[in-house]
């Protein structure tokens, strides 16, 4: 209940999750390709998280593993996990794949979670203190949002050091100073 | 933590930084003579002419600006200790040297309004620079050595300034392996009790101030 109000835990909820019914449910347009509005037992329907997770505890649908945690993303992570573009499967890789784990039953994907974190964290590291500008937008585009956050978290003090050395005014004018009146007529 | 501009990542500004250290004491000169200084934190003087006394970084940049007194530098900013300490830094890759918590602060303050006071001044700016980016360079590589077992890290001899760069990164980095590190995610892993930090450098603590 702490993540309640999280905006990221709200966005995290979102993603898509397919689902097959074990009940028939009637009078719900969920699936957009059946033309009646009555699901099937064992239609495979997509929908998103937080409605598949309540529809689960209520034993209506199974879930299955979601298609960002599939083999292809395994095989390229173990590869080269660095180079993988995360964002675009699922911005919040991380955080889906705890929620996850524990519901579909796949005991890989915390290792998987793990080892792919290990090894973008390093890179992450390396850029994130002190790339320039330009050479950290490549890498910038497949980090999920969690990386997102270390990055910029490293950047946004790095260049507030910057600032501070190089010297300047100590005392900042308040915005509200610099206006000028505008003329009347 | 009370007193910082963003909460959210858990960061003193530079600025801030700095005004925690102008309250290291310095050594200075004054050229007039002034009764004693009453402030809350203490009394200061009272001032003669030529005698060294000791007072607080803000007090002798004031007095500075004003023309009444010449700063000495400290101890530790001369030519030779800081080429001592360069060289020393440069030789070991995991081992920080002995630097005083607000070098980076001091030096910058010092060079700001008292450049006249500081024999060499070009050399041990420059000395000072090298010496903060070969350190700096050191975390980097040092913190890549994390990995999942760590949930502290300690680093001896680190400076306010550094401290406070990558303390955002650090936090958010230790936090995320420790959230994928839960053994609900990872039921196979035998879970061995040895959760030592992996940059153990051992050394004692830094004592807070007072």
């Amino acid at each position: 209940m702490a993540k309640y109000y999280d905006i990221d835990d709200i966005i995290t909820d979102e993603e898509i999750v397919a689902v097959i019914f074990q009940k028939a449910a009637s009078g719900v347009g969920i699936d957009p390709s059946s033309e009646t509005d009555c699901v099937e037992v064992g239609s495979k329907v997509e929908l998103p998280f937080w409605l598949a997770h309540e529809l689960q505890q209520r034993q209506a649908v199974s879930m299955n593993i979601p298609t960002s945690f599939n083999q292809n993303t395994r095989l390229e992570i173990q590869a080269d996990s660095a180079c993988v573009d995360l964002r675009s499967r699922c911005p919040y890789f991380y955080e889906f794949g705890c929620k996850i784990a524990p519901l579909v039953g796949a005991r890989n994907i915390g290792p998987l979670l793990l080892s792919a974190f290990k090894s973008r964290y390093k890179e992450v590291l390396t850029k994130a203190h002190t790339a320039a500008f330009t050479a950290a937008s490549k890498n910038l585009t497949i980090l999920t949002k969690e990386e997102t956050n270390l990055y910029e978290a490293a950047q946004s003090s790095m260049a507030a050091f910057k600032k501070w050395r190089m010297g300047g005014p100590r005392f900042q004018k308040a915005s509200i100073l610099g206006r000028k009146r505008k003329s009347t007529e | 933590m009370a007193g910082q501009s963003d909460p959210q990542l858990s960061l003193f500004s530079a600025e801030e930084v700095e005004f925690i250290a102008e309250d290291e004491m310095v050594e200075i000169v004054p050229n007039l003579r002034m009764d004693a200084l009453n402030f809350v934190c203490g009394d200061f003087g009272p001032f003669f002419p030529q005698l060294a006394t000791q007072v607080p970084l803000w007090l002798a940049v004031a007095l500075k600006k004003r023309g009444k007194c010449t700063i000495r530098p400290p101890q530790w900013m001369t030519v030779e200790k800081l080429t001592q300490v360069l060289e020393a830094e440069r030789d070991s890759q995991r081992v920080f040297e002995q630097l005083p918590f607000h070098y980076v602060e001091i030096s910058r303050l010092l060079f700001d309004h008292a450049r006249d006071d500081i024999p060499d001044v070009y050399m041990v700016r420059s000395l000072i620079e090298d010496i903060r980016d070969v350190r700096f360079h050191k975390v980097e590589t040092n913190l890549e050595s994390l990995n999942e077992r760590a949930f502290a890290l300690k680093i001896n001899n680190l400076s306010a300034m550094e401290v406070n760069i990558v303390r955002p990164f650090v936090g958010r980095a230790l936090q995320a392996f420790y959230k994928h590190d839960s053994p609900d995610l990872i039921p196979d892993q035998d879970r061995v009790s040895d959760r030592r930090p992996q940059v153990a450098n051992n050394a004692t603590r830094r004592h807070l101030r007072r």
